[in-house]
């Protein structure tokens, strides 16, 4: 008898505590890809404690090739979603009213390598090959840029034979590719990794191209941002998320490890991430506000290739308040 | 009430239902609940409507044939019914769930493009692939029943290759034979196989003694014995496998193109529209795998009927 009072004790003091005690705001975000360094800032700031230390309670999702950010946002079981400005404006355009709240990554990491082999020197040279993309919304820079580049991508000897590539770079190793879609801080990791010397390839990359559209950067629903309560939650985790991600870029190797704490499948490697976070650094927002900051200009940037692909069209009009400065200034203020 | 009268009444209220979905705007049921005592009275009068036509199919025999399609197509319109009003009523994200409306409407907008895909992966990949598959395994399975050491040998190999599965063998595939149908019809072929040569084998041997002697007694040659009393002995096992094949190749087609296509297929198009949220297209290709299935699993039920007209499981029920 006595323990069961004692149980019952204990249980609704638990309980109690769960709804009052803890005054710390629960958040959940959604990768865009499985555990790496890609997103090293976040599990920096959740391993130093920075999102504990405002009051946020953040739990981390990692994404995975069958994952889209966006419709576990739309599901509600995420808050913010990490996400590529193109996806989320297509996702917006469907009507589920995605928002930038703050832009981690300034540059696109993305990039074409090419066989040098296949006798691809420049973008002129593309014409009758055939290229690996990825899908599943990772696709738009590579189709307004063919769209630019004046070549159709339904194949034939003026256009270009598209291939949908895995979430690897073996088409290239196997002869079924010229070129292959790589990510400066991943995959062109493993086509070295695989025995490629850098001499052997050409590199296209987006940035250079004039094709680059932003890619990492955190989305939320835009009704959840009416909600002050909400606002500052974002507002802290934003703070947060930045403080990671300053720490991240000082020490790529220290941030490696710390995600590598935090791979439950256990399928990435030491090397392997501290290279991904040293490139990562490369690549994150150089505003003069710093981290996480979306410029306009870059904004305006990516939206205006979008709309420039013709044949293929990933939005077909100017999208409004797809991104907001509000959660960033109330970041500044904390 | 006279029974008519007391149908027209139930079909009155699955009218008012439509004519609500078709005028009221979206998101009437979280502005009026209200409107859900209708949905209920709707599932109330369809069940009854369902059980009016079951009798009706009892008591005229001689119309069954017109009466009985009604009764599946009654529940589907329920269902179809059902998802527009929650869907439409509650305002449901199309990126989580679109209505039918929409998908039917994609689909139709959209025939070309499904119409490609359909090329790619059923008139390519799948029959093909279930063609090899499906003849070699009965090619070997007879061999097999004439050398107990193929048998001894591939039976257990088949329980094993049969647990691998299609995510494990799919990328190999796609690495041996490139990324055209073909990887895709070899990933059937892997999948087919088994089913098939597991199911012509137990049927081959289950040809019994005293047809074997009889044949003997009428000096028949090794091909008559085997047209005339082995293979249609085995034809109910050879069906099975096929229409077992038949779901399993479409499944193997799809999953395949998932781990590298060109840019065409319904595999490709479901995990591709899945990206970028036009989740009506997605499920426009799943209707079209769907009545692509029934219909191959159709035809082999039709072909069956006239081959297996003596099997007890035929006899019965003409």
């Amino acid at each position: 008898m006595k323990k069961t009072i004692l149980s019952l004790a204990s249980g609704a003091a638990l309980l109690a505590a769960s709804f009052s005690g803890s005054a710390a705001e629960k958040l959940t975000l959604q990768l865009k890809w499985v555990t790496q360094a890609q997103f090293a800032g976040y599990y920096v700031a959740l391993d130093k404690g920075y999102y504990k230390d405002l009051g946020i309670d953040l739990t981390i999702k990692p994404g995975g090739p069958d994952i889209a950010p966006a419709q576990v946002l739309a599901g509600g079981g995420a808050d913010i979603v990490v996400d590529w400005l193109p996806s989320a404006l297509a996702t917006r355009e469907k009507g589920l009213p995605l928002v930038n709240i703050g832009q981690i990554y300034g540059k696109s990491g993305m990039m074409l390598t090419c066989l040098k082999d296949s006798g691809i020197a420049t973008p002129a040279d593309f014409a009758g090959k055939t290229l690996g993309v990825w899908f599943f919304g990772n696709e738009y820079p590579f189709l307004s840029w063919m769209s630019k580049l004046g070549y159709s991508t339904a194949g034939g000897a003026d256009g270009v034979t598209v291939l949908k590539q895995g979430f690897n770079v073996d088409p290239i190793f196997q002869g079924q590719a010229d070129c292959v879609s790589t990510m400066t801080y991943n995959e062109y990791g493993q086509v070295l990794d695989g025995g490629l010397t850098p001499e052997e390839l050409v590199l296209f990359k987006y940035e250079e191209e004039g094709v680059a559209t932003l890619e990492d950067g955190l989305y939320v629903l835009e009704d959840s941002l009416k909600d002050p309560k909400k606002l500052d939650a974002y507002a802290k985790f934003l703070k947060a998320t930045i403080k990671g991600w300053e720490w991240a870029a000082a020490n790529p190797e220290d941030a490696g490890l710390i995600v590598l704490e935090y791979d439950d499948t256990g399928a990435q490697t030491e090397a392997h991430q501290i290279r991904m976070a040293k490139e990562v650094a490369k690549l994150l927002s150089n505003s003069d506000k710093g981290i996480g900051y979306l410029e306009p200009a870059a904004y305006e940037r990516t939206v205006k290739i979008l709309l420039d692909s013709e044949s293929t069209p990933v939005i077909t009009k100017q999208p409004e308040g797809a991104y907001t400065h509000v959660v960033f200034d109330a970041a500044a203020k904390l | 009430m006279p029974k008519s009268l007391s149908s027209l009444l139930l079909l009155a209220i699955l009218a008012c239902q439509l004519v609500l979905l078709a005028t009221a705007d979206s998101g009437f049921y979280s502005q009026n609940p209200a409107w859900l005592i209708l949905l209920m009275a709707c599932a109330v009068a369809a069940s009854a409507l369902l059980s009016r036509l079951t009798q009706l199919c009892e008591s005229y025999p001689s119309k069954q044939a017109y009466i009985k399609p009604l009764i599946p197509g009654l529940f589907a319109f329920m269902l179809l019914l059902f998802w527009q009003s929650i869907v439409v009523g509650y305002a449901v994200s199309a990126v989580l769930l679109p209505a039918p409306s929409a998908i039917f409407s994609t689909l139709i907008n959209n025939l070309p493009t499904l119409w490609t895909d359909f090329k790619q992966t059923y008139l390519k990949a799948v029959l093909s692939g279930y063609f090899i598959g499906c003849l070699s395994g009965f090619i070997v399975a007879q061999w097999a029943v004439k050398s107990a050491f193929l048998r001894k040998g591939l039976v257990p190999l088949g329980n094993f290759m049969s647990a691998i599965p299609i995510v494990g063998i799919a990328p190999i595939m796609v690495m041996w034979f490139g990324f055209d149908w073909q990887s895709k019809a070899a990933v059937i072929v892997v999948m087919t196989f088994f089913p098939m040569f597991i199911n012509s084998l137990t049927g081959l041997q289950s040809c019994d003694a005293i047809h074997k002697d009889l044949m003997h007694t009428y000096a028949a040659s090794k091909t008559q014995t085997f047209v005339k009393s082995q293979l249609p002995q085995a034809l109910p096992f050879i069906f099975n496998a096929l229409k077992l094949n038949s779901t399993l190749a479409l499944i193997g087609a799809i999953v395949a193109e998932f781990f590298g296509t060109p840019i065409v297929g319904m595999g490709f198009r479901i995990s591709t529209e899945v990206g970028r949220m036009n989740m009506d297209m997605v499920w426009a290709t799943i209707v079209v795998a769907a009545i692509a299935g029934s219909l191959s699993y159709g035809a082999l039920a039709l072909l069956e009927k006239p081959l297996l007209f003596w099997h007890p499981s035929f006899r019965g029920n003409k």
